[in-house]
């Protein structure tokens, strides 16, 4: 994939923060990554490794110390509403309902209430959740909340979704509805997903490409597309094998390091 | 809906309990009949406790030596002092005009403090300006200024209402800084990923999100409203609820003194009453996220 066809193009981008002292932190050294239009990659890697910043030099929160960082061939200079992030926890507006935190994006564009309001409703009826529209964040389960922010940035039909370890903090049982969802959702939209997980059954299950990270500095050590078509069945020996393939790749580089 | 069918196992369909709706409804009437009980009872309580407070106060004054009925006047004799003031429309009047200076004093301290507030928890620079000047301002009491207010505005409405803002701007000034200060970044990031402006960021979501402390702030400036309202009016005005008692005062009337006192009594209480209401009435998700 050329630089210019590319969705996402990460050049060269080094990130370093000061750590105590100012002595400097390499959260990233010399990362390059392309992702393209439609595609569902997942970021793994241990805790520490730099995934989060990643997804925030490309969703523009930060800027990079140095290298580069381009969307859709320009340079991203500042969040917009075509990368939109869904984050771990707590990102709901704790004062708006389901239904007024999804309409938040088509607000902030001058939306008219009533067009508003059908088209929040459609994105909860899409997650399940119409039934919720007129809850408060603090009335709906942890898996619920996720929902509403899957709805919350779908609805103002962004070209990529950044999650960051968006299920991590769910259970089990809800966390694989929520992927099933997810792949779903993907699917019918077209958006692309830049899913942050360090959970390798997850890596497996949703990801047609998996970037490895490791930490120290923060770098990308493997890159595994993954043939397999969706939906996959965990019992079978494909997605076992699926599973020890991503495992492998992160405990090499690991275990190398830790040796 | 797993849980569901496993129910249905344990009891299979032969059940002999009444149907569950009546059970519930039964259960239903049950818990608000409780509740109605509870509250009543508590009102019940509340009103004894007045009237024991009022009795005890009619009664020690009238039968013991050690109390002097012109320094203690029995509540009886207040309320003979309240009715021509009541009947005359004095006291509505000085009701009034104490109400008024402490709304409009709290009104400029209002729009300035959260402004300020605001401004200064945003803009770094604008901290750094102000907060030394704003720390050591803070520090003054507002009662302290009365004698310099008098000096430049007189006696007159101007100086009431710039004493009482001072004094409330202070702690919604601080307590909007703190607000706006500690809103969570996941908020103002997942609305900049949403496409917000600077404007539509504070309104739907900086200023909702610092709430839970401009409210504090409020509730905190409302009270040192009525404290430096007395303080001014009885140190140079006209009329007003706090001058009604330092000419009670004067004329060594006791009861009119007393009269002053249930009012302003009544003001601070109804006043809170009144914030609490307004602001679960309007901010239906505060009691959780405070
Ligand atoms: N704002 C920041 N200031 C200082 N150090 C940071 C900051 N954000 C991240 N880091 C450091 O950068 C490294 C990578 O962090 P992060 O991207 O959060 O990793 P991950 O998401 O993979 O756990 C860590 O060492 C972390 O301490
Ligand atoms: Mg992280």
């Amino acid at each position: 994939m050329s630089a210019a066809g590319a969705l996402i193009a990460v050049e060269h981008v080094s990130q370093v923060y000061a750590g105590r002292d100012g002595a400097p932190n390499w959260a990233l050294r010399d990362v390059s990554l392309r992702i393209g239009r439609g595609e569902f990659v997942c970021l793994i890697g241990p805790s520490g490794c730099g995934k989060t910043t990643l997804l925030h030099l490309v969703a523009g929160f930060v800027k990079p110390t140095s290298g580069t960082v381009s969307f859709a061939g320009t340079p991203v200079a500042g969040p917009g509403p075509e990368r939109v992030v869904v984050f771990q926890e707590y990102a709901l507006f704790a004062w708006m309902t389901a239904r007024q935190n999804v309409e938040f994006g088509l607000r902030t564009r001058g939306v008219p209430r009533a067009e508003r309001r059908a088209l929040a409703l459609r994105a909860l009826e899409r997650v399940s959740l119409r039934h919720a529209a007129d809850r408060y964040p603090h009335e709906l389960s942890g898996g619920m909340r996720q929902r509403v922010a899957v709805a919350r940035a779908l609805v103002v039909e962004p070209e990529v979704l950044l999650m960051d370890e968006p299920f991590a903090a769910v259970d089990a049982m809800t966390r694989q509805s929520l992927q099933e969802d997810l792949l779903r959702l993907w699917r019918e939209t077209g958006v692309s997903v830049v899913f942050v997980t360090h959970n390798v059954d997850e890596a497996a299950f949703l990801a047609q490409r998996v970037v490895v990270m490791g930490a120290n500095p923060g770098s990308i050590r493997a890159d595994l597309a993954i043939e397999a078509p969706h939906p996959r069945d965990r019992g079978s020996p494909r997605f076992a094998a699926l599973y020890s393939d991503v495992a492998d790749a992160l405990a090499a580089h690991h275990g190398r390091k830790a040796a | 809906m797993s849980l569901a069918s496993s129910d249905a196992r344990i009891e299979p369909g032969t059940d002999t309990r009444p149907p569950a709706g009546s059970f519930e409804e039964a259960f239903r009437a049950e818990h608000r009949r409780r509740r109605r009980h509870a509250a009543m009872w508590r009102l019940v309580l509340n009103a004894a406790g007045i009237a024991l407070f009022v009795i005890a106060w009619e009664l020690i004054p009238r039968y013991s030596s050690w109390i002097n009925e012109v320094l203690f006047p029995p509540p009886s004799q207040v309320f003979e002092a309240f009715v021509p003031l009541l009947l005359s429309g004095e006291i509505v009047k000085n009701i009034r005009v104490s109400l008024l200076r402490a709304a409009s004093g709290f009104g400029v301290a209002l729009v300035l403090g959260i402004g300020a507030g605001v401004m200064t928890a945003r803009l770094s620079w604008l901290q750094y300006l102000f907060e030394p000047l704003l720390h050591g301002f803070r520090s003054i009491p507002a009662i302290a200024l009365i004698p310099l207010c008098i000096l430049w505005f007189g006696i007159g409405e101007t100086s009431k209402t710039a004493l009482i803002a001072w004094g409330a701007f202070f702690p919604l000034w601080i307590t909007t800084f703190i607000g706006v200060r500690d809103v969570n970044p996941i908020y103002l990031r997942s609305a900049a990923c949403l496409g917000a402006g600077r404007l539509t960021t504070l309104f739907l979501v900086v200023l909702p999100a610092a709430l839970p402390f401009i409210l504090a702030g409020i509730r905190q400036a409302l009270s040192v409203s009525l404290v430096v309202l007395v303080a001014a009016e009885m140190s140079g005005a006209s009329s007003g609820i706090a001058h009604m008692m330092s000419e009670g005062h004067q004329l060594f009337r006791v009861d009119i003194m007393f009269i002053g006192l249930a009012v302003l009594g009544a003001f601070g209480f109804l006043v809170d009453r009144t914030f609490v209401a307004v602001a679960r009435r309007l901010f239906p998700w505060y009691q959780i996220t405070s």
